[in-house]
C-alpha cells in the first residue's frame, strides 16, 4: 500500500460518484429508463405532457456506447497523436455528447410523432433547451468514466490489462445498470406520482396518471432533474462510487500477489456489512410505515 | 493451436462458466419497470442489464488479478467478490430510496413469510401491487446470484486468456458469452423474478439446457477463433 495509490483510488471513487449522479440526472431529464413506461402510457390514457422522451435504449447499453465512444477517441488521441490525457479525454467526452444529442433528438421526435393520434404534441422549445442539458450531463459521465479507466490503465499499479475502450464499456454498462436500478425509483416511484398515498407501493390503477403540473406552470423534464438531483442522483452516485472505490480499495491496500486472500476476505466483509445494513433498512421501513390499513387477511403483521 | 487435453479442459471451464451465469441470473431479484414505480418486488431494472453490470464488474476484478497471477482460485474468488460488491451496493442504495424517498415497507408477494427473517409479508403488500422494495430474502438471493455471475464470468475469461494470451480479445469474448447466457436465462424467467424463493425459480432446468447448448457452441468457437484471428 502506498499513499499515492490510495489517493488515486479516492480520486476514482470521487469521479465515480460524480459520474453516477450525472448519469442518473441525464436519464431523468431524458426520461430514458423504466419510469418512461408511465410517460409513454400517459398520453395514451388521455394525459398529453411536456416531458422529454428519449427511451430508445436501456440505460446500460446506451451509457456503454457513450463511454466507449469517448474512450475510443481519447485512446486514439493519446496513442496515435500523443495528446495530453486531459485534453484527449475532454475531446472524447465531447464526441460522446454529440452522439447522445443525435440519439436523443431523433428519439424525442420519433416517440412523440408516433403518439400524434393521442393528441401528444412535439414541443420545439423542449427539444431546444432540454437536449443540451442531457448532452451536458452525458459529457460529465463520459469524462469521469474515461478518466477512471485512464487511471486504472496508466497510473494505478498494478496496471489493468484491458484497453481503455473495454474498461470504459464495462464501467459504462455498470453505471447504467446502477442508475437504472437506483435513481429510477426516485423518478418513477416518487416524482411521477407525488399525490399518491405515502407509505405504500403504487397501485397499478394509477398507471399513466403522472403529475403534469409543476411548482409553477406545466412540468417539464428540467423540473424533474431539479427534484431528482436532491436524492436519486446522489444515491446513484454513492452506489457507483461504492462499487468503484471498495472494489479497487481492497486490491490497493492488499497486494494482489502476496495478499490475495486478504483482499478477497475484505471484499466478503463489505458484502456482509451491506447485507446487515439492508436488514436494518427493512426493519425501520416496516416499523415506520406499518402494515396496509385495509388488509383483510388472517396473517398477523 | 494443437487440440489436446488442455483444449478440452479450457472448453469445459467455459461451459461451466456459462452455466453458472445462466443459473446465477435466476437468483437476481429483478422486478422490471414496475419495480421502479414500487409496484413489484425487486430491483427496478432488466435482468440482463443488472446481471451484466455485476458480472462484468467481477470480470474487471478477475482481469486485474489474472495480470499478476495465473493461479485459478484467487481469480475466480476475486471475480465473485467484485460482482457481489457491485450488486450489494446497487441494492443497498436502491433500498435507501424505497425506504426514505418513496416510503414503502418491503414485502414479497410470492411468499407468506420471508424465509430468512421469518417476517410476515401479505399485510405489507399494498393493493394493486405485487410487493415492493427489496426484502432480506431478495437481498441474500441477489448476493448469491452476483457471486455466481462473477464466478462464471471469471471462469470464462480465465481459459480464454490462456488460449489467446490477449486480455482485450478475451474480455470482449467473455462479455459476449456472458450476454448470451444471461439473455437465455432472462427469457426463461420471462423478465422478472424475486429470487430463489420465487416459484419461477423451479424453471431453472430449462435455462440450464439452453445455456449448455449455446455455450458448447461458443466454447468450440472460442478455441478455434485464435488461429483465425492470429492470436499469439
Amino acid at each position: 500500500m502506498d499513499a499515492f495509490g490510495m489517493g488515486l483510488v479516492a480520486a476514482m471513487g470521487a469521479l465515480a460518484t460524480i459520474s453516477g449522479a450525472s448519469e442518473d440526472i441525464d436519464s431523468d431529464i431524458g426520461s430514458q429508463s423504466n419510469p418512461n413506461s408511465q410517460v409513454q402510457l400517459a398520453a395514451q390514457v388521455g394525459n398529453p405532457h411536456r416531458i422529454y422522451n428519449k427511451a430508445i435504449a436501456g440505460e446500460p447499453p446506451s451509457n456503454a456506447l457513450w463511454c466507449t465512444c469517448a474512450a475510443i477517441v481519447a485512446y486514439m488521441l493519446i496513442e496515435a497523436y500523443h495528446m495530453p490525457a486531459l485534453f484527449a479525454i475532454a475531446a472524447g467526452a465531447a464526441f460522446a455528447a454529440l452522439v447522445d444529442g443525435v440519439m436523443s433528438t431523433s428519439a424525442y421526435f420519433g416517440r412523440n410523432a408516433s403518439q400524434a393520434r393521442f393528441n401528444q404534441w412535439i414541443y420545439l422549445d423542449i427539444v431546444r433547451y432540454t437536449t443540451t442539458s442531457i448532452m451536458a450531463h452525458v459529457w460529465i459521465t463520459a469524462f469521469c468514466i474515461t478518466t477512471i479507466a485512464y487511471i486504472q490503465i496508466y497510473v494505478l499499479t498494478p496496471h489493468h490489462p484491458f484497453p481503455l475502450p473495454v474498461i470504459a464499456l464495462i464501467w459504462g454498462l455498470t453505471v447504467g445498470a446502477i442508475g437504472s436500478s437506483v435513481g429510477d425509483i426516485h423518478y418513477g416511484g416518487e416524482r411521477e406520482f407525488q399525490w399518491r398515498l405515502f407509505g405504500q407501493g403504487l397501485n397499478t390503477m394509477l398507471s399513466g396518471q403522472i403529475v403534469r403540473k409543476a411548482e409553477a406552470g406545466l412540468r417539464n423534464s428540467i423540473d424533474n432533474a431539479w427534484f431528482c438531483a436532491k436524492f436519486g442522483g446522489p444515491c446513484t452516485g454513492l452506489g457507483f462510487g461504492l462499487t468503484v472505490f471498495l472494489d479497487n480499495w481492497r486490491t490497493t491496500v492488499f497486494d494482489p500477489v502476496t495478499q490475495a486472500s486478504a483482499a478477497i476476505a475484505m471484499g466478503i466483509f463489505f458484502v456482509l456489512v451491506m447485507n446487515v445494513y439492508n436488514f436494518y433498512c427493512e426493519l425501520s421501513a416496516r416499523r415506520k410505515y406499518g402494515p396496509y390499513p385495509g388488509y383483510k387477511g388472517d396473517i398477523a403483521a | 493451436m494443437n487440440f489436446d487435453i488442455n483444449t478440452i479442459v479450457y472448453m469445459l471451464e467455459i461451459i461451466v462458466g456459462g452455466l453458472l451465469v445462466g443459473i446465477g441470473v435466476h437468483f437476481v431479484p429483478v422486478g422490471g419497470a414496475p419495480a421502479a414505480m414500487a409496484q413489484a418486488t425487486g430491483i427496478g431494472t432488466g435482468t440482463v442489464q443488472l446481471a451484466a453490470g455485476s458480472g462484468l464488474t467481477g470480470l474487471l476484478s478477475a482481469g486485474l488479478m489474472m495480470s499478476v497471477t495465473h493461479n485459478l482460485w484467487p481469480i475466480l474468488a476475486t471475480g465473485a467478490v467484485g460482482a457481489m460488491i457491485m450488486m450489494d451496493a446497487t441494492m443497498l442504495t436502491g433500498t435507501w430510496i424505497y425506504a426514505y424517498a418513496v416510503g414503502a415497507p418491503f414485502a414479497s408477494a410470492k411468499v407468506t413469510y420471508d424465509p430468512v427473517t421469518g417476517w410476515s409479508q401479505p399485510p405489507y403488500v399494498a393493493p394493486g401491487t405485487v410487493g415492493q422494495g427489496i426484502p432480506t430474502v431478495c437481498f441474500v438471493s441477489g448476493t448469491i446470484g452476483a457471486a455466481m455471475g462473477g464466478l462464471g464470468g471469471a471462469m470464462i475469461y480465465y481459459p480464454l486468456v490462456l488460449i489467446n494470451h490477449n486480455p482485450a480479445q478475451s474480455a470482449i469474448f467473455a462479455i459476449g458469452i456472458f450476454m448470451v447466457d444471461a439473455v437465455l436465462a432472462s427469457w426463461n424467467i420471462q423478465g422478472t423474478i424475486e429470487g430463489f424463493h420465487d416459484p419461477k425459480f423451479k424453471k431453472w432446468p430449462g435455462a440450464f439446457k439452453a445455456c449448455l447448448i449455446s455455450t458448447v457452441i461458443l466454447a468450440v468457437v472460442a478455441v478455434l477463433i485464435t488461429p483465425i484471428t492470429g492470436g499469439a
